[in-house]
């Protein structure tokens, strides 16, 4: 353990002293990912799907604010569909400006979210976003969830379904739009996810919040267990398809991540770090504060494996 | 000679005016009822175009079923019971956003007033 503890304070520090580089390369390494993926799932438009327009967009996102990688994420995925049809393209821009006006006004701190749920869906580990928001964000953090998890789903029905969409006649817009909206809107998988995720986001977070003692663990444990109740149940109730043995797997998986995370970053207090510079009547002061971290020192403890032993002659 | 406790307590302002202060000095520049009327209007515009972005919606996927009716439908009791709906979403919306923002209002104020008594503890420094 005191190892670990001293591989922390070691990889801390090194994020504090070089936080300046290593927030944008974050930036950039998440814009790029992203549309990478979002590129390899839907990428109708061949003028998007080019690694230079690629690597500039992320190049932009990593000096630009971090909602600028969820807006540009956006304008990809609704130009891509554009290219299978102008139905497509309008409901799921529809779906994010609902998701904008209703709900992230409010609470422009969680956005992110939106955009990482559906990379960990690719990566297989989708289980870490809930129990992650549970322990680091707030009950309102349940919408956010779902909002990424819908995304997720929206994006790989029509990915799905690309080919019968763009088979339906040109003329029958409306029935373009019909069949597009029926699929979203009837997909109970999605249904029973989004149930499943929320839940679990709201019982870790109130677990963690009580005063018992491991209450982390606890939070986690149970978080992880509930979210493979609500999914079987509402695999049972709802006829859903969701893969059981896939979940359990998954969740297991995403426990594991969770919590190296926990390790790692919420014991780092690398965000708190300021630096800041002003003046009075007889100074400039430019001055680099960063918080006390309250960490056991890693205590070295001598063992003597050769004790002088008495000889005797 | 740098006098180490004004330091800290710059620094501390100085990374509170970098941070969250920025927020809520513009905050702190309203009176109260102009920011919460202010951002409660800005809720109120954005659910209306939330509101006719779902009903455009809904009648272009019953576009053909309202076709056929257009034509023996009471236009003046469809339009009452839209109203009506639209409403209800405005007033739950609008309460909403009314408590989400008198709560930060107040956040902001009672942090604001942190930071002003620091600043009379930073000019006493400089006095003594």
């Amino acid at each position: 353990m005191t190892s670990l503890l001293a591989a922390k304070q070691y990889i801390q520090n090194f994020i504090v002293k070089y936080e300046i580089y290593l927030l944008p390369l974050g930036k950039l390494l998440i814009a790029l990912i992203t549309l990478l993926m979002i590129n390899s799932k839907i990428g109708y438009m061949a003028r998007l799907d080019n690694m230079a327009i690629v690597l500039i967009v992320a190049l932009m996102c990593s000096f630009m604010p971090m909602n600028f990688i969820i807006i540009v994420s956006a304008a990809f995925v609704v130009l891509h569909l554009y290219e299978v049809s102008l139905e497509c393209a309008a409901v799921v821009l529809a779906i994010f400006l609902l998701m904008y006006l209703l709900y992230y006004r409010f609470s422009p701190k969680d956005t992110l979210v939106v955009v990482l749920t559906p990379l960990c869906f690719q990566f297989g580990i989708p289980y870490v976003i809930p129990l992650t928001m549970g322990l680091i964000g707030g009950p309102v953090s349940a919408v956010s969830v779902a909002c990424g998890v819908a995304v997720q789903f929206v994006i790989s029905y029509i990915a799905d379904n690309a080919a019968a969409i763009s088979g339906i006649a040109e003329e029958d817009m409306a029935a373009k739009f019909r069949y597009v909206i029926d699929g979203i809107i009837n997909n109970k998988t999605m249904i029973v996810t989004i149930a499943a995720f929320a839940i679990t986001v709201i019982i870790v977070y109130i677990i963690r919040r009580l005063a018992i003692d491991h209450a982390w663990v606890i939070a986690t444990v149970s978080g992880a267990m509930i979210n493979i109740m609500v999914l079987l149940l509402g695999d049972l109730i709802l006829d859903a398809t969701v893969s059981v043995p896939g979940a359990i797997l998954g969740t297991v998986v995403s426990f594991g991540i969770v919590k190296i995370v926990e390790f790692f970053v919420f014991h780092v207090d690398y965000n708190r770090s300021e630096s800041v510079q002003f003046e009075d009547d007889e100074y400039y002061y430019y001055v680099k504060a960063i918080p006390k971290i309250s960490l056991a020192a890693p205590s070295k403890t001598v063992k003597k494996i050769h004790a002088s032993k008495k000889r005797v002659r | 000679m740098i006098n180490e406790d004004r330091v800290i307590l710059m620094t501390k302002m100085a990374s509170y005016e970098k941070g969250p202060g920025k927020k809520n000095v513009a905050i702190g520049n309203y009176f109260r009822g102009d920011y919460i009327g202010f951002q409660v209007l800005k809720s109120i515009i954005s659910v209306t175009v939330a509101f006719m972005i779902v009903a455009g919606i809904y009648m272009f996927y019953h576009f053909e079923t309202i076709m056929q009716e257009v034509y023996n439908m009471d236009m003046i009791e469809t339009g009452k019971d839209v109203l009506r709906i639209y409403l209800i979403v405005v007033v739950i919306y609008g309460v909403l956003s009314y408590l989400i923002y008198s709560y930060r209002y107040h956040k902001a104020r009672r942090s604001l007033k942190n930071y002003y008594m620091n600043l009379r503890k930073l000019s006493q420094m400089y006095e003594d």
